[in-house]
Protein backbone atom coordinates (compact mmCIF):
# COMPACT_ATOMS: atom_id res chain seq x y z
CA UNK A 1 0.00 0.00 0.00
CA UNK A 2 1.44 3.36 -1.03
CA UNK A 3 1.70 6.10 1.56
CA UNK A 4 1.30 8.90 -0.96
CA UNK A 5 -0.54 8.53 -4.26
CA UNK A 6 -0.92 11.57 -6.53
CA UNK A 7 -2.44 11.65 -9.95
CA UNK A 8 -2.80 14.64 -12.24
CA UNK A 9 -2.23 16.91 -9.27
CA UNK A 10 -2.49 20.60 -10.17
CA UNK A 11 -2.44 23.74 -8.05
CA UNK A 12 -2.66 27.28 -9.33
CA UNK A 13 -2.38 30.59 -7.54
CA UNK A 14 -4.03 33.22 -9.73
CA UNK A 15 -2.23 32.97 -13.05
CA UNK A 16 0.71 31.02 -11.73
CA UNK A 17 0.68 27.24 -11.94
CA UNK A 18 2.73 26.01 -9.00
CA UNK A 19 2.12 22.30 -9.46
CA UNK A 20 1.23 21.01 -12.88
CA UNK A 21 -0.33 17.61 -13.61
CA UNK A 22 1.93 15.73 -11.21
CA UNK A 23 1.54 11.97 -10.81
CA UNK A 24 3.67 9.76 -8.58
CA UNK A 25 3.48 7.34 -5.68
CA UNK A 26 5.63 6.93 -2.59
CA UNK A 27 6.07 3.46 -1.11
CA UNK A 28 6.23 3.09 2.67
CA UNK A 29 9.44 3.26 4.72
CA UNK A 30 11.62 5.00 2.20
CA UNK A 31 13.45 8.31 2.28
CA UNK A 32 12.59 10.35 -0.79
CA UNK A 33 14.47 13.52 -1.69
CA UNK A 34 12.36 16.22 -3.31
CA UNK A 35 14.61 18.42 -5.38
CA UNK A 36 13.84 21.43 -7.53
CA UNK A 37 14.86 25.00 -8.19
CA UNK A 38 13.47 27.96 -6.29
CA UNK A 39 9.83 28.28 -7.24
CA UNK A 40 9.62 24.79 -8.74
CA UNK A 41 6.61 23.95 -6.58
CA UNK A 42 8.25 21.86 -3.84
CA UNK A 43 6.57 23.53 -0.88
CA UNK A 44 3.17 23.69 -2.59
CA UNK A 45 3.36 19.97 -3.30
CA UNK A 46 4.39 19.16 0.27
CA UNK A 47 1.58 21.30 1.67
CA UNK A 48 -0.97 19.43 -0.44
CA UNK A 49 0.41 16.12 0.85
CA UNK A 50 0.21 17.44 4.40
CA UNK A 51 -3.41 18.48 3.81
CA UNK A 52 -2.74 22.20 4.25
CA UNK A 53 -3.78 23.09 0.70
CA UNK A 54 -6.48 21.82 -1.64
CA UNK A 55 -5.49 21.00 -5.21
CA UNK A 56 -7.36 22.64 -8.12
CA UNK A 57 -7.39 19.45 -10.11
CA UNK A 58 -6.30 15.85 -9.85
CA UNK A 59 -6.38 13.61 -6.83
CA UNK A 60 -4.16 13.01 -3.86
CA UNK A 61 -4.33 10.16 -1.38
CA UNK A 62 -2.28 9.90 1.80
CA UNK A 63 -2.69 6.66 3.75
CA UNK A 64 -5.44 5.97 1.16
CA UNK A 65 -7.45 9.02 2.26
CA UNK A 66 -7.88 12.60 1.14
CA UNK A 67 -5.45 14.46 3.42
CA UNK A 68 -7.40 17.75 3.55
CA UNK A 69 -9.08 18.23 6.94
CA UNK A 70 -8.29 14.62 7.75
CA UNK A 71 -7.69 13.53 11.35
CA UNK A 72 -5.99 10.26 10.38
CA UNK A 73 -3.44 12.06 8.21
CA UNK A 74 -2.88 14.82 10.78
CA UNK A 75 -2.30 12.31 13.56
CA UNK A 76 0.22 10.30 11.52
CA UNK A 77 2.10 13.11 9.83
CA UNK A 78 4.46 15.88 10.86
CA UNK A 79 5.39 18.77 8.59
CA UNK A 80 8.64 20.46 9.52
CA UNK A 81 9.61 23.76 7.93
CA UNK A 82 10.94 27.18 8.87
CA UNK A 83 7.54 28.56 9.74
CA UNK A 84 6.40 25.96 12.25
CA UNK A 85 3.89 27.63 14.53
CA UNK A 86 4.47 26.83 18.18
CA UNK A 87 2.82 28.46 21.19
CA UNK A 88 4.63 31.73 21.93
CA UNK A 89 3.91 31.58 25.66
CA UNK A 90 5.69 28.25 26.18
CA UNK A 91 9.45 27.85 26.43
CA UNK A 92 11.31 25.09 24.61
CA UNK A 93 11.32 22.77 27.62
CA UNK A 94 7.53 23.06 27.96
CA UNK A 95 7.01 22.49 24.25
CA UNK A 96 9.07 19.30 24.38
CA UNK A 97 7.23 18.12 27.49
CA UNK A 98 3.82 18.54 25.83
CA UNK A 99 4.74 17.14 22.41
CA UNK A 100 4.02 13.62 23.61
CA UNK A 101 0.32 14.51 23.91
CA UNK A 102 0.13 15.12 20.18
CA UNK A 103 2.35 12.40 18.75
CA UNK A 104 1.65 8.80 19.71
CA UNK A 105 5.18 7.57 18.91
CA UNK A 106 6.96 10.54 20.56
CA UNK A 107 10.36 9.51 21.95
CA UNK A 108 11.15 11.89 24.76
CA UNK A 109 14.56 10.41 25.46
CA UNK A 110 15.68 10.98 21.87
CA UNK A 111 14.26 14.52 21.92
CA UNK A 112 16.12 15.44 25.10
CA UNK A 113 19.30 13.79 23.87
CA UNK A 114 19.31 15.78 20.64
CA UNK A 115 18.19 18.93 22.47
CA UNK A 116 21.24 18.78 24.75
CA UNK A 117 23.58 17.77 21.95
CA UNK A 118 22.57 20.77 19.83
CA UNK A 119 23.15 23.06 22.80
CA UNK A 120 19.59 24.28 23.24
CA UNK A 121 18.28 25.35 26.65
CA UNK A 122 14.83 24.59 28.10
CA UNK A 123 14.30 28.21 29.21
CA UNK A 124 14.65 29.65 25.69
CA UNK A 125 11.71 30.77 23.57
CA UNK A 126 11.16 29.60 20.00
CA UNK A 127 10.69 33.10 18.60
CA UNK A 128 13.95 34.28 20.17
CA UNK A 129 16.14 31.56 18.65
CA UNK A 130 18.59 32.27 15.87
CA UNK A 131 17.62 30.95 12.44
CA UNK A 132 19.92 27.94 12.65
CA UNK A 133 18.94 27.08 16.23
CA UNK A 134 15.25 27.30 15.35
CA UNK A 135 15.78 24.95 12.43
CA UNK A 136 17.62 22.56 14.76
CA UNK A 137 14.75 22.63 17.26
CA UNK A 138 12.16 22.04 14.53
CA UNK A 139 14.23 19.15 13.21
CA UNK A 140 14.31 17.60 16.69
CA UNK A 141 10.50 17.75 16.82
CA UNK A 142 10.36 16.12 13.39
CA UNK A 143 12.70 13.27 14.39
CA UNK A 144 11.38 12.54 17.87
CA UNK A 145 7.73 12.56 16.74
CA UNK A 146 8.49 9.39 14.72
CA UNK A 147 5.44 9.95 12.53
CA UNK A 148 4.75 7.30 9.86
CA UNK A 149 4.87 10.18 7.37
CA UNK A 150 7.59 12.70 8.17
CA UNK A 151 7.95 15.72 5.90
CA UNK A 152 10.98 18.00 6.11
CA UNK A 153 10.70 21.08 3.91
CA UNK A 154 14.22 22.47 3.68
CA UNK A 155 14.95 21.57 7.27
CA UNK A 156 18.53 22.80 7.31
CA UNK A 157 17.94 26.49 6.50
CA UNK A 158 20.39 28.51 8.55
CA UNK A 159 22.11 25.51 10.12
CA UNK A 160 25.90 25.51 9.96
CA UNK A 161 27.69 22.71 8.12
CA UNK A 162 28.38 20.65 11.25
CA UNK A 163 24.79 20.76 12.48
CA UNK A 164 23.48 19.86 9.00
CA UNK A 165 25.74 16.84 8.89
CA UNK A 166 24.73 15.76 12.38
CA UNK A 167 21.06 16.18 11.58
CA UNK A 168 21.22 14.01 8.46
CA UNK A 169 23.15 11.33 10.33
CA UNK A 170 20.63 11.44 13.19
CA UNK A 171 17.84 11.06 10.64
CA UNK A 172 19.53 8.05 9.05
CA UNK A 173 20.25 6.34 12.37
CA UNK A 174 16.75 6.83 13.71
CA UNK A 175 15.24 5.81 10.36
CA UNK A 176 17.13 2.50 10.51
CA UNK A 177 15.75 1.74 13.95
CA UNK A 178 12.26 3.01 13.24
CA UNK A 179 11.61 2.88 9.50
CA UNK A 180 9.03 5.37 8.28
CA UNK A 181 8.20 7.33 5.15
CA UNK A 182 10.30 10.45 4.94
CA UNK A 183 10.12 13.24 2.36
CA UNK A 184 13.07 15.59 2.44
CA UNK A 185 13.22 18.68 0.28
CA UNK A 186 16.49 20.46 -0.22
CA UNK A 187 18.56 22.52 -2.62
CA UNK A 188 21.71 20.70 -1.67
CA UNK A 189 21.39 17.25 -3.15
CA UNK A 190 25.05 16.39 -2.54
CA UNK A 191 24.42 16.53 1.19
CA UNK A 192 21.44 14.21 1.29
CA UNK A 193 22.32 12.05 -1.70
CA UNK A 194 23.75 9.11 0.24
CA UNK A 195 20.91 8.68 2.71
CA UNK A 196 18.12 8.69 0.12
CA UNK A 197 16.25 5.75 -1.35
CA UNK A 198 14.59 7.70 -4.14
CA UNK A 199 14.81 11.06 -5.81
CA UNK A 200 11.89 13.10 -7.10
CA UNK A 201 13.03 15.97 -9.27
CA UNK A 202 10.52 18.63 -10.29
CA UNK A 203 10.78 21.52 -12.69
CA UNK A 204 8.14 24.22 -13.14
CA UNK A 205 5.68 22.14 -11.14
CA UNK A 206 6.15 19.11 -13.37
CA UNK A 207 7.88 15.83 -12.69
CA UNK A 208 11.28 15.68 -14.39
CA UNK A 209 12.62 12.47 -12.85
CA UNK A 210 11.56 9.96 -10.19
CA UNK A 211 14.22 7.27 -9.78
CA UNK A 212 16.03 5.21 -7.16
CA UNK A 213 19.03 7.31 -6.18
CA UNK A 214 21.49 4.61 -7.29
CA UNK A 215 20.34 5.06 -10.88
CA UNK A 216 21.03 8.76 -10.82
CA UNK A 217 24.77 8.20 -10.58
CA UNK A 218 24.69 6.19 -13.81
CA UNK A 219 22.21 8.49 -15.53
CA UNK A 220 24.74 10.86 -17.05
CA UNK A 221 28.40 11.02 -17.96
CA UNK A 222 30.73 13.92 -18.71
CA UNK A 223 32.80 13.81 -21.89
CA UNK A 224 35.70 16.13 -22.50
CA UNK A 225 37.93 16.27 -25.53
CA UNK A 226 38.08 17.26 -29.21
CA UNK A 227 34.82 18.85 -30.33
CA UNK A 228 34.60 16.61 -33.40
CA UNK A 229 34.92 13.37 -31.43
CA UNK A 230 32.58 14.43 -28.65
CA UNK A 231 29.90 15.71 -31.01
CA UNK A 232 29.96 12.40 -32.81
CA UNK A 233 29.65 10.48 -29.55
CA UNK A 234 26.78 12.70 -28.43
CA UNK A 235 24.75 12.08 -31.58
CA UNK A 236 23.30 8.84 -30.26
CA UNK A 237 22.30 10.25 -26.91
CA UNK A 238 20.76 13.29 -25.22
CA UNK A 239 22.96 16.30 -24.45
CA UNK A 240 22.15 17.82 -21.08
CA UNK A 241 24.83 20.45 -20.91
CA UNK A 242 27.63 21.75 -23.11
CA UNK A 243 30.55 24.04 -22.54
CA UNK A 244 33.24 25.11 -24.95
CA UNK A 245 36.78 24.89 -23.67
CA UNK A 246 39.70 26.42 -25.49
CA UNK A 247 39.90 26.34 -29.26
CA UNK A 248 38.53 23.02 -30.38
CA UNK A 249 37.77 21.22 -27.20
CA UNK A 250 34.43 20.85 -25.53
CA UNK A 251 32.80 19.44 -22.40
CA UNK A 252 29.41 17.79 -22.61
CA UNK A 253 27.25 16.16 -20.01
CA UNK A 254 25.16 13.55 -21.79
CA UNK A 255 22.81 10.74 -20.86
CA UNK A 256 24.88 7.64 -20.28
CA UNK A 257 23.66 5.23 -22.93
CA UNK A 258 27.12 3.93 -23.72
CA UNK A 259 28.34 0.41 -23.19
CA UNK A 260 31.43 0.04 -21.01
CA UNK A 261 33.49 -0.93 -24.10
CA UNK A 262 32.50 2.25 -25.94
CA UNK A 263 33.68 4.39 -23.05
CA UNK A 264 36.87 2.37 -22.82
CA UNK A 265 37.51 2.92 -26.52
CA UNK A 266 36.84 6.64 -26.22
CA UNK A 267 39.23 6.84 -23.30
CA UNK A 268 41.98 5.34 -25.39
CA UNK A 269 41.22 7.91 -28.10
CA UNK A 270 41.95 10.64 -25.58
CA UNK A 271 38.44 11.51 -24.41
CA UNK A 272 38.24 12.23 -20.70
CA UNK A 273 35.31 10.37 -19.15
CA UNK A 274 34.18 12.26 -16.08
CA UNK A 275 31.52 11.67 -13.49
CA UNK A 276 28.71 14.21 -13.34
CA UNK A 277 28.09 15.24 -9.75
CA UNK A 278 24.47 14.60 -8.83
CA UNK A 279 24.06 18.26 -7.88
CA UNK A 280 25.25 19.37 -11.31
CA UNK A 281 23.07 16.79 -13.01
CA UNK A 282 19.98 18.09 -11.25
CA UNK A 283 20.95 21.60 -12.25
CA UNK A 284 21.29 20.57 -15.91
CA UNK A 285 18.01 18.67 -15.84
CA UNK A 286 16.14 21.67 -14.49
CA UNK A 287 17.92 24.30 -16.58
CA UNK A 288 16.07 26.21 -19.29
CA UNK A 289 18.96 26.27 -21.74
CA UNK A 290 21.92 24.04 -22.35
CA UNK A 291 24.68 26.56 -21.70
CA UNK A 292 23.37 27.85 -18.37
CA UNK A 293 24.26 31.36 -17.22
CA UNK A 294 26.92 31.66 -19.94
CA UNK A 295 24.15 31.91 -22.55
CA UNK A 296 23.08 35.25 -21.07
CA UNK A 297 26.54 36.69 -21.65
CA UNK A 298 27.21 35.02 -25.00
CA UNK A 299 24.09 36.39 -26.68
CA UNK A 300 25.82 39.37 -28.23
CA UNK B 1 36.12 4.74 5.84
CA UNK B 2 34.98 7.31 3.31
CA UNK B 3 33.26 6.90 -0.01
CA UNK B 4 34.33 8.79 -3.10
CA UNK B 5 31.21 10.70 -4.03
CA UNK B 6 32.99 12.23 -7.03
CA UNK B 7 33.66 8.84 -8.53
CA UNK B 8 31.84 7.57 -11.58
CA UNK B 9 31.08 4.42 -9.62
CA UNK B 10 27.77 4.18 -7.82
CA UNK B 11 27.98 4.05 -4.03
CA UNK B 12 26.75 0.45 -3.85
CA UNK B 13 29.51 -0.66 -6.24
CA UNK B 14 32.08 1.12 -4.06
CA UNK B 15 30.70 -0.69 -1.02
CA UNK B 16 30.87 -4.03 -2.86
CA UNK B 17 34.50 -3.35 -3.79
CA UNK B 18 35.34 -2.39 -0.24
CA UNK B 19 33.81 -5.65 0.99
CA UNK B 20 35.88 -7.55 -1.57
CA UNK B 21 39.01 -5.85 -0.24
CA UNK B 22 38.06 -6.88 3.29
CA UNK B 23 37.88 -10.49 2.16
CA UNK B 24 41.03 -10.20 0.06
CA UNK B 25 43.01 -8.72 2.97
CA UNK B 26 41.82 -11.54 5.17
CA UNK B 27 40.01 -9.15 7.53
CA UNK B 28 36.97 -11.37 7.19
CA UNK B 29 37.89 -15.03 6.79
CA UNK B 30 35.96 -17.88 5.18
CA UNK B 31 32.76 -18.83 6.97
CA UNK B 32 32.98 -15.69 9.08
CA UNK B 33 29.96 -13.44 9.35
CA UNK B 34 29.80 -10.55 6.89
CA UNK B 35 28.69 -7.08 7.98
CA UNK B 36 24.93 -6.59 7.96
CA UNK B 37 23.27 -3.99 5.75
CA UNK B 38 22.60 -1.86 8.84
CA UNK B 39 26.21 -2.03 10.05
CA UNK B 40 27.34 -0.95 6.59
CA UNK B 41 24.75 1.82 6.38
CA UNK B 42 25.96 3.15 9.71
CA UNK B 43 29.65 2.86 8.77
CA UNK B 44 29.32 4.57 5.41
CA UNK B 45 26.46 6.88 6.36
CA UNK B 46 24.30 5.66 3.50
CA UNK B 47 20.76 4.45 3.08
CA UNK B 48 20.38 0.79 4.18
CA UNK B 49 18.88 -0.11 0.79
CA UNK B 50 22.09 1.09 -0.88
CA UNK B 51 24.16 -1.00 1.53
CA UNK B 52 21.99 -4.05 0.82
CA UNK B 53 22.56 -3.55 -2.89
CA UNK B 54 26.31 -3.68 -2.29
CA UNK B 55 25.99 -6.90 -0.31
CA UNK B 56 23.79 -8.40 -3.00
CA UNK B 57 26.48 -7.96 -5.63
CA UNK B 58 28.70 -10.32 -3.61
CA UNK B 59 25.80 -12.65 -2.85
CA UNK B 60 24.88 -12.85 -6.55
CA UNK B 61 28.44 -13.86 -7.36
CA UNK B 62 28.12 -16.56 -4.68
CA UNK B 63 30.93 -14.97 -2.66
CA UNK B 64 28.55 -14.87 0.29
CA UNK B 65 26.01 -17.38 1.48
CA UNK B 66 22.97 -16.93 3.64
CA UNK B 67 22.33 -18.67 6.93
CA UNK B 68 18.70 -18.41 7.78
CA UNK B 69 18.14 -15.94 10.59
CA UNK B 70 21.86 -15.36 11.08
CA UNK B 71 22.85 -13.25 8.10
CA UNK B 72 25.45 -13.53 5.35
CA UNK B 73 28.71 -15.46 5.60
CA UNK B 74 31.85 -15.51 3.46
CA UNK B 75 32.03 -18.48 1.09
CA UNK B 76 35.12 -20.67 1.29
CA UNK B 77 36.23 -19.99 -2.28
CA UNK B 78 35.52 -16.23 -2.06
CA UNK B 79 39.09 -15.05 -1.66
CA UNK B 80 40.44 -17.00 -4.62
CA UNK B 81 37.46 -15.98 -6.77
CA UNK B 82 37.93 -12.28 -5.99
CA UNK B 83 41.62 -12.54 -6.78
CA UNK B 84 41.14 -14.07 -10.20
CA UNK B 85 38.32 -11.65 -10.99
CA UNK B 86 40.50 -8.67 -10.14
CA UNK B 87 43.33 -9.96 -12.31
CA UNK B 88 40.98 -10.44 -15.22
CA UNK B 89 39.23 -7.09 -14.91
CA UNK B 90 41.31 -4.49 -13.09
CA UNK B 91 44.87 -5.53 -13.76
CA UNK B 92 44.33 -6.18 -17.47
CA UNK B 93 42.62 -2.80 -17.86
CA UNK B 94 45.45 -1.04 -16.04
CA UNK B 95 48.02 -2.70 -18.28
CA UNK B 96 46.08 -1.65 -21.39
CA UNK B 97 46.08 1.96 -20.22
CA UNK B 98 49.76 1.71 -19.34
CA UNK B 99 50.62 0.48 -22.82
CA UNK B 100 48.49 3.19 -24.45
CA UNK B 101 50.19 5.94 -22.42
CA UNK B 102 53.63 4.53 -23.26
CA UNK B 103 52.72 4.64 -26.93
CA UNK B 104 51.57 8.25 -26.68
CA UNK B 105 54.87 9.16 -25.00
CA UNK B 106 56.88 7.13 -27.49
CA UNK B 107 58.35 4.87 -24.83
CA UNK B 108 59.62 1.61 -26.34
CA UNK B 109 58.74 -1.92 -25.25
CA UNK B 110 62.09 -2.62 -23.56
CA UNK B 111 62.08 0.69 -21.69
CA UNK B 112 58.57 -0.03 -20.46
CA UNK B 113 59.55 -3.48 -19.23
CA UNK B 114 62.59 -2.02 -17.46
CA UNK B 115 60.35 0.51 -15.76
CA UNK B 116 58.08 -2.31 -14.62
CA UNK B 117 61.00 -4.26 -13.18
CA UNK B 118 62.29 -1.16 -11.37
CA UNK B 119 58.83 -0.46 -9.95
CA UNK B 120 58.52 -4.05 -8.78
CA UNK B 121 61.94 -3.83 -7.04
CA UNK B 122 61.00 -0.60 -5.31
CA UNK B 123 57.75 -2.12 -4.10
CA UNK B 124 59.49 -5.19 -2.59
CA UNK B 125 62.08 -2.99 -0.88
CA UNK B 126 59.40 -0.79 0.63
CA UNK B 127 57.55 -3.88 1.72
CA UNK B 128 60.70 -5.23 3.44
CA UNK B 129 61.33 -2.06 5.39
Amino acid sequence: MNVVDCSGLTKTFGRTTAVNNLSFTLAPNKITGLIGRNGAGKTTLLKMIAGYLLPNAGSIQVFSENPFNNIKVSANMIFVDENMVLPASMNLGEILASAGHFYANWDHKLAVGLFTYFNLHPGQYHSKLSKGMRSAFNAILGLAARCPLTIFDEPTTGMDAAVRKDFYRALLKDFMQYPRTVILSSHLLNEINDILDDLLLIKDGEKRLHVPIDELKEYAVGLQGKEETITKMAEKTEVLHRKKLGKDSVYMAVRNQFAEEELQKARLEGVAILPVATDDLCMYLTARNKGGIDDVFDRN
Amino acid sequence: MLLDTDSLKPIYVQIAEWLEMEILNGNIASDEKMYSQYQLADMFNVNPATAAKGLNILADEKLLYKKRGLGMFVASHARAAIRSKRIKRNLKQLVLELVAEAKRLDVGKDDLINMLIAAELQETEEGAQ
